[in-house]
């Protein structure tokens, strides 16, 4: 039974040293629980990191890589603690702590320019771009594509035109008009995922059907959900759909054969197109609920006291006139506080910004009433975490939190 | 107020909905579209105007109006009534001719169209032939007579159309007796006129284009007298005592020729070139008319000398020594005189001319000949329509002061009543007085009284005189000279010609219990008016509020504003200005509003939006919405407008100089018509071709215009807290932003002194970004807050404070409830994301039920930019109805939706007409009622023959009798004192009267059969057939062009760059097609004009 003991570091104070069981290292879960434990730190989100034989540091976040790690100890095994929002996602990867052993001697800016090295990225912070969807109810020549912009400064990227497509109809081959991707922008949210493709005719955006509708209408139906945008499209190339099980043994080409350019089983018939745009429904409900951004100044009636108002009006009045009303100065103050990878200690600086965090964590945690088990806690730090790093890139997208708002003295943000 | 918000009551619910909505189109309101028949029935006094796109239109006395569209989309060439009965005939462009009868259904008379008739001629023969050229309807009332392009006379039996072959008169018959001598009897031309003797019917004159007339007997069947005029004919008139027929000629003369008695003596006994000397245009039609005691008048159109006064309109009224030639705004279609007495052929009593713009009436009795107001028929563009703004329930008191002051701006009209008075106006008085106002380009806001089936002028306001304008006084419409030759009186209101486009008036908002008045207009001009009964003299001061807020790297490019008149100003009695605000940049105003309890007035244009205190004359506030990424709304969109909305202006000017009264032959005009039209069918079908695409991007903060304020609203409501309510002010714009501010107002002892302040309270941004169109907040009872003052006037239930307050925000693209006072997202319901269609106009309206009194609720009624209806419940945001009302194409009409706030609303179906429509069950405005052939008319009909031949006599005598025999007849089974029955009766006695012909047309037969079988049969009938005409709306290409137009004005604020691709189409289409084409496609009001131009 061979126990390793492992050397803590967190907040570049604290040591402690523990064991844990090499051949069954069991659950990631359970080890960081453990870690929490053992320093005794609650409500918080961490970024665990171990350095491996090569001198990198490098996550630990799934059970997968929690046994690699462990297995790596020899004897003991370096984990590093970190406050999830101050990790500096560069400082992983090859390299990192034996050059950050170096940067001692060297200037940080020789060493950034020597190498830009590759950054990876946390699992958390990979947000889905695309995807294809209801691939099990949908005819084989269809394709459901969902283009997920949030959070992204991509444009969507493509346009769309009126054309005319043949049909099967009881009276033969039909020419019906219908609406087609003409154009991808270079470098567009559509062009990236690869799953559209100009000369796609497109037959539902968001469940509905298109057919008998304008190319304006269509043109408003995709902006009004240009947030979470579901087309069901049916590509011009038909070799590369996703061919079912059901169908195996048959080559792709036969299935873009029979399914191909003549005509396609019209996507309302029977059950199966209810149950395929009551799912459509469904998603749309569900990631819908976009949030407007609400700036409410606190402008108090001149009867009551002010004293705080006074303070608050002073942060929090309306932003200036020529500003557009796009970013709420409060929220971009909230959102600047990703602060820097503090091995070496914190400054006092950096204790108003924990401060602030921590208050921030609290507010979220009250919402989650008293459950504070670890999934609860998981899922709302993962929440706050994906605000803030959309809060990062696009201020306009939402603050998507459950409702019941929280409430500072002075400004107010409803979330 | 009652409200079904439970679920499992869905039946209850749809059974509510059907006694609170209902829709229907009711009636329409203006001057028909392109006008280009009329038509007079003496007898009926009935009026009929036929339009280019196939509509008829029948008006009596005021309030009695009926409409009638073609199935086919074709000109209406002639409209004639059959003396003294309810039928019209109509002739189209694609010949076809069509029989019209005013049945009473119910009590109510219903114009149907019971017959159509196309001529055939003998096989192989040309189309020409058959071609009809004239129309006379007989006074018999059972034949009509056709003259074709081909020469020949048709004789058809009416109503039945029934071709009487034997009856014809073929070009070969009258050939043949033409005089050797005359110069052009080896082709004679098409039958140019029909006329009948008036004291004999067996006579009627048929007018060769040639210019050879011939009396015609149709008893014997053989000429009586040849009439050999040798100039190009253009009409025939038979004098009053028979002995005459005047012809006038397209050299612009006219001559009198003697008719009778000796046969051998037909030289003309006077001719005359009235403007002669130098060459004259044709006089397309003579009219001579008996005076009791004096000379006779004569009145005849065109004539005028071609180089110096081609292009004027004139119609020449020649009494004793008295001659006018009064020039009117626009072509002239047809005109016809009234006649006084009973039986309408006493004096002539007023001349209706039928402009292609107007409808004039002149008075001939009163010194000076001075015009009748219509009552109706109203041209609404006299200039360009570019706002409206409706009020309803207005009370007596300010109703009252409007006429007022309406009745001293009237006072050149003349002050005989309105002559034509046919039929019956069975419509209940309106429930309660309704204004509608529109704004005009050239800067006045006018004012008509909406309450009920007549659109009736009641007061004109002009905002120009407040400004210095570079209009030229020597422009002036009155203006005559003396000794002028001709004597020019010039007739007519129709003016689209503003000189300065930055008058025209975007906004109007009227508050009806103060009398206070908004109007703001192109150039950011705010005005502050009041009514006053008084003229008044005073200076209006100008208060400049920037709106850029030292916002830097702007560049305005647009207009200046306007220059303000510095000296003191006499305003007449009415709504006289007392305070202005000019924006800086003066840029057009999108929005405004305006408090009277708080004697407030918000404004918004592309660049921010202020506040203002009419009281104390002071800016509250301003605040700067613009982005500092929108170049467009940098550069001032309107810059590049005024220079080719001038030069196009010039053209059309210039177009409308050269086009002369070219209405010479039906034909040919029709012709060129029909190959225009065809033209721009091609083009449109090739455009449509043309791959058009769009982006699809999210709206950005970049986007363009997004800082364009479109609404703004008042409210007394819960901002801060939820135990304070105070007033504020909302503004939404084009980016999805809502701002809210708080109004602190001084105690009313302290108003005039202390100033006011505002101060931002809350900033919403939409994260959908669509702009924001309305902004209502709801009370604790989920109802709109009422309007200022209409609490203080016992009109309104006070709103609901102690429950808390809703905010309702409506986008482009939602339906948005926030809770107040702290906003957060409680329902909404979406519009684009499910159905493509995006909200145009939106409006508050209390939808009463048509069941119970008292029953009832409030709803947003919207339009979409598809053209459709809908009702949305509040304070539940759920879609109620929805009802197909506009073509989505027709971009023009969508945009000049006004709603009414119970449920009915108004919009422009062409630049002249407003079509009214409901939505409520409750309020309906339509008109009903009921046209009767005369009890004297059959009488009449008979006298007006006494005095001449006797076998005429004894026709007449004989179906009197006949008719007679049978109305006793019946009446002994209809059921005594039950109207409706009786007035089929009277119907059905034509019909029978009709359909005793043995050989009558088979497909009428069985239908004309069946309705002497059956009465109810017959109403069974009809109504199937009325269903198909009211259903069946077709319009000109024209319409579709002009709309491709407008389109680009309504979008042009709301546009994100999406769709400028289909503003770049229109704009290539207006240059190459458009002004260079012939006279259909070059008639585009001015208002569409202005508006082009956003595009670039």
């Amino acid at each position: 039974p061979a126990c390793i003991e492992n050397k803590s570091l967190s907040y570049g104070a604290e040591f402690r040293r523990f064991s844990v069981d090499r051949v069954k290292p069991g659950k990631f879960e359970e080890f960081s629980r453990l870690i929490m434990h053992i320093h005794r730190i609650a409500n918080m989100e961490l970024m665990i990191g171990y350095a491996d034989v090569h001198g990198d540091l490098l996550p630990i976040n799934n059970d997968d890589n929690f046994c690699k790690a462990v297995s790596m100890a020899h004897p003991l095994l370096r984990i590093f603690i970190q406050r999830q929002e101050e990790v500096d996602y560069t400082s992983f990867g090859t390299n990192t702590l034996t050059r950050r052993k170096k940067a001692v001697v060297t200037m940080r800016n020789d060493v950034n320019r020597k190498r830009p090295h590759i950054r990876i990225g946390m699992p958390q912070d990979f947000r889905p771009v695309s995807s294809i969807i209801d691939v099990d109810i949908l005819p084989e020549s269809h394709r459901r594509v969902r283009l997920y912009r949030h959070g992204s400064d991509k444009p969507l990227g493509f346009y769309i035109r009126d054309g005319t497509s043949v049909r099967v109809t009881p009276h033969g081959l039909e020419k019906v008009p219908g609406i087609f991707i003409s154009r991808m922008v270079p470098g567009g949210l559509a062009e990236g995922t690869g799953l559209l493709a100009v000369n796609d005719e497109v037959l539902e955006v968001n469940g509905i059907e298109v057919s008998g509708k304008s190319l304006d209408q269509v043109t408003d139906m995709m902006i009004a959900n240009s947030h979470n945008l579901i087309v069901t499209v049916k590509p011009v190339n038909q070799r590369n759909n996703v061919v079912r099980s059901s169908r195996i043994s048959g080559s792709s080409g036969q299935s873009s054969d029979s399914g191909g350019s003549t005509g396609y089983p019209s996507l309302s018939v029977g059950g199966g197109g209810g149950a395929l745009s009551a799912g459509a429904g469904g998603v749309a409900l569900e990631s819908d609920e976009e949030a407007d951004i609400v700036i409410e100044s606190s402008v108090k009636r001149p009867s009551r006291r002010s004293n705080a108002s006074v303070a608050s009006a002073a942060s929090t009045a309306s932003p200036a006139p020529p500003s557009p009303p796009s970013r709420p100065p409060s929220v971009v103050s909230t959102a600047s506080f990703h602060s820097q990878l503090s091995l070496n200690g914190s400054t006092n600086h950096q204790h108003h910004h924990h401060h602030l965090s921590y208050q921030l964590h609290r507010d979220l945690n009250l919402q989650n009433g008293p459950q504070t088990s670890n999934p609860a806690l998981r899922h709302s730090n993962g929440s706050l975490h994906k605000i803030l790093s959309s809060l990062r890139t696009d201020p306009r997208h939402s603050l998507a939190l459950p409702r019941g708002g929280v409430e500072e003295d002075g400004t107010v943000i409803t979330l | 107020m009652k409200r079904f918000r439970r679920h499992g009551q869905e039946s209850q619910r749809d059974r509510l909905k059907q006694d609170l909505y209902q829709f229907n189109k009711t009636v329409e309101h203006g001057f028909p579209h392109q006008p280009s028949a009329l038509g007079y029935s003496p007898s009926l006094q009935l009026l009929a105007i036929g339009t280019r796109s196939g509509a008829i239109k029948l008006y009596g006395a005021p309030g009695v109006e009926f409409m009638g569209l073609h199935d086919e989309n074709a000109v209406v060439t002639r409209v004639h009534f059959l003396p003294f009965q309810l039928e019209l005939v109509t002739l189209l462009d694609d010949n076809s001719l069509h029989m019209w009868t005013l049945r009473a259904h119910k009590g109510v008379s219903e114009l149907l169209e019971i017959g159509r008739f196309t001529l055939t001629g003998p096989p192989g023969a040309p189309p020409s032939v058959t071609r009809v050229t004239s129309v006379l309807a007989h006074s018999s009332g059972e034949l009509l007579l056709l003259g074709t392009e081909g020469g020949h006379v048709f004789v058809v039996e009416v109503p039945g159309f029934r071709e009487l072959e034997e009856r014809n008169i073929s070009l070969d018959q009258v050939a043949n007796s033409v005089p050797e001598d005359y110069i052009g009897r080896r082709n004679l031309e098409h039958v140019e006129t029909l006329q009948e003797n008036p004291v004999d019917p067996n006579q009627v004159v048929i007018g060769y284009g040639r210019g050879l007339m011939v009396v015609w007997d149709l008893e014997k069947h053989q000429a009586v007298q040849h009439i050999p005029a040798t100039q190009q004919l253009e009409s025939t008139w038979w004098t009053e005592d028979g002995g005459h027929i005047l012809s006038s000629h397209s050299d612009g003369s006219y001559c009198r020729w003697t008719v009778g008695g000796q046969s051998s003596k037909d030289e003309e006994e006077k001719s005359d070139i009235p403007y002669g000397h130098f060459p004259c245009k044709a006089i397309s039609k003579i009219v001579q008319l008996p005076t009791e005691e004096g000379p006779p008048f004569l009145l005849f159109s065109g004539g005028m000398p071609r180089a110096s006064y081609g292009d004027r309109h004139c119609i020449s009224v020649i009494h004793g020594k008295t001659h006018v030639a009064l020039d009117f705004t626009s072509r002239i279609i047809d005109y016809f005189v009234i006649r006084d007495g009973p039986l309408h052929t006493g004096d002539p009593g007023a001349l209706v001319v039928l402009v292609e713009e107007e409808l004039v009436v002149i008075d001939l009795q009163t010194e000076g000949w001075p015009v009748i107001q219509t009552p109706y028929l109203v041209p609404l563009h006299s200039s360009a329509i570019t706002c409206s703004h409706h009020v309803s329930a207005i009370p007596l008191k300010l109703w009252e002061r409007l006429l007022a002051a309406g009745q001293l701006q009237i006072t050149h009209y003349s002050p005989k009543p309105w002559p034509i008075t046919g039929g019956q106006n069975l419509g209940q008085d309106p429930p309660q007085r309704d204004l509608l106002l529109t704004g005009h380009e050239d800067g006045t806001v006018r004012f008509w009284d909406a309450s009920g089936v007549c659109l009736y002028p009641m007061y004109k306001l002009s905002t120009a005189g407040v400004f210095h304008t570079d209009a030229d006084p020597n422009d002036n419409m009155n203006q005559c000279s003396e000794g002028e030759w001709p004597p020019f009186r010039k007739v007519g209101c129709f003016d689209p010609y503003s000189d300065d486009p930055r008058l025209g008036v975007q906004k109007i908002h009227l508050c009806k219990y103060s009398g206070y008045l908004t109007v703001a207009g192109t150039a950011g001009q705010i005005l502050v008016l009041e009514l006053n009964d008084e003229a008044a003299e005073q200076t209006v001061e100008a208060k400049i509020v920037d709106l850029l807020q030292g916002q830097e790297g702007f560049r305005w490019k647009g207009h200046t504003r306007l220059d303000v008149r510095e000296e003191p100003v006499l305003f007449p009695p009415g709504f006289q200005p007392f305070a202005l605000v000019q924006c800086q940049p003066p840029a057009v105003v999108t929005a405004l509003t305006l408090h009277s309890e708080w004697k407030m007035v918000a404004f918004g244009t592309s660049h921010g939006f202020g506040l203002y205190d009419y009281q104390q004359k002071n800016s509250v506030l301003v605040k700067c919405t613009l982005n500092p990424s929108d170049q467009l709304a940098m550069e001032g969109p309107l810059s590049r407008v005024k220079s080719i909305k001038k030069s196009l202006r010039q053209s059309f000017r210039r177009i409308r100089r050269s086009r002369v009264s070219l209405r010479k032959h039906h034909v040919t005009n029709a012709a060129k018509l029909q190959e225009a039209n065809a033209r721009l069918e091609a083009e449109l079908a090739e455009m449509e071709l043309a791959p058009v695409q769009r982006k699809i991007e999210a709206r950005s903060s970049e986007d363009s215009f997004t800082g364009l304020v479109r609404t703004l609203y008042f409210a007394d409501t819960f901002l801060s807290d939820s135990s304070h309510n105070s007033a504020s002010l909302w503004a939404g714009t084009n980016g999805g932003s809502v701002f809210a501010y708080m109004i602190r107002m001084p105690s009313v002892e302290h108003r005039a002194d202390e100033p006011i302040t505002a101060h931002p309270a809350k900033e919403i941004q939409l994260m959908h970004r669509a702009p924001v169109v309305a902004i209502v907040v709801l009370d604790g009872h989920g109802s709109p807050l009422p309007e200022p003052l209409e609490v203080a006037h016992d009109l309104a239930r006070s709103p609901d404070m102690q429950a808390s307050h809703q905010l309702l925000v409506v986008s482009e693209e939602q339906f948005k409830i926030f809770t107040l006072p702290k906003v957060s997202a409680k329902m909404k319901l979406k519009l684009t994301a499910l159905d493509g269609s995006r909200v145009r106009r939106v409006g508050v309206a209390w939808f009463g039920s048509s069941r119970t009194a008292d029953a009832g609720e409030s709803g947003l009624v919207v339009l979409t930019n598809q053209g459709d209806l809908n009702v949305v419940s509040l304070p539940s945001v759920k879609m109620q109805v929805q009802h197909p009302c506009i073509r989505r194409e027709d971009v023009s009409g969508i945009a000049s939706c006004v709603f009414t706030k119970h449920g009915q609303g108004f919009y422009l179906i062409s630049p002249s007409e407003f079509e009214r429509f409901s939505l409520s069950a409750r309020n309906v405005v339509e008109p009903r009622s009921l046209v009767e052939v005369p009890a004297n008319a059959t009488a009449a009909s008979k006298r007006r023959a006494a005095p001449d031949g006797a076998s005429a006599d004894n026709g007449n005598a004989r179906r009197d009798d006949a008719d007679t025999g049978n109305k006793t007849k019946f009446n002994r089974h209809a059921p005594p004192n039950h109207r409706s029955t009786f007035n089929s009766l009277n119907v059905t006695l034509s019909c029978i009267k009709r359909t005793c012909h043995p050989t009558a047309a088979p497909s009428m037969l069985v239908f004309m059969s069946r309705r002497i079988i059956s009465i109810v049969k017959c109403r069974d009938l009809i109504s199937s057939a009325m269903y198909t005409h009211t259903h069946t709306h077709t319009h000109t290409h024209t319409h579709t062009h002009t709309h491709t137009h407008t389109h680009t004005h309504t979008h042009t604020h709301t546009h994100t760059h999406t769709h400028t691709h289909t503003h770049t189409h229109t704009h290539t289409h207006t240059h190459t097609h458009t002004l260079p084409s012939p006279p259909l496609t070059i008639y585009l009001p001015a208002r569409v004009l202005s508006v082009a131009l956003c595009v670039y």
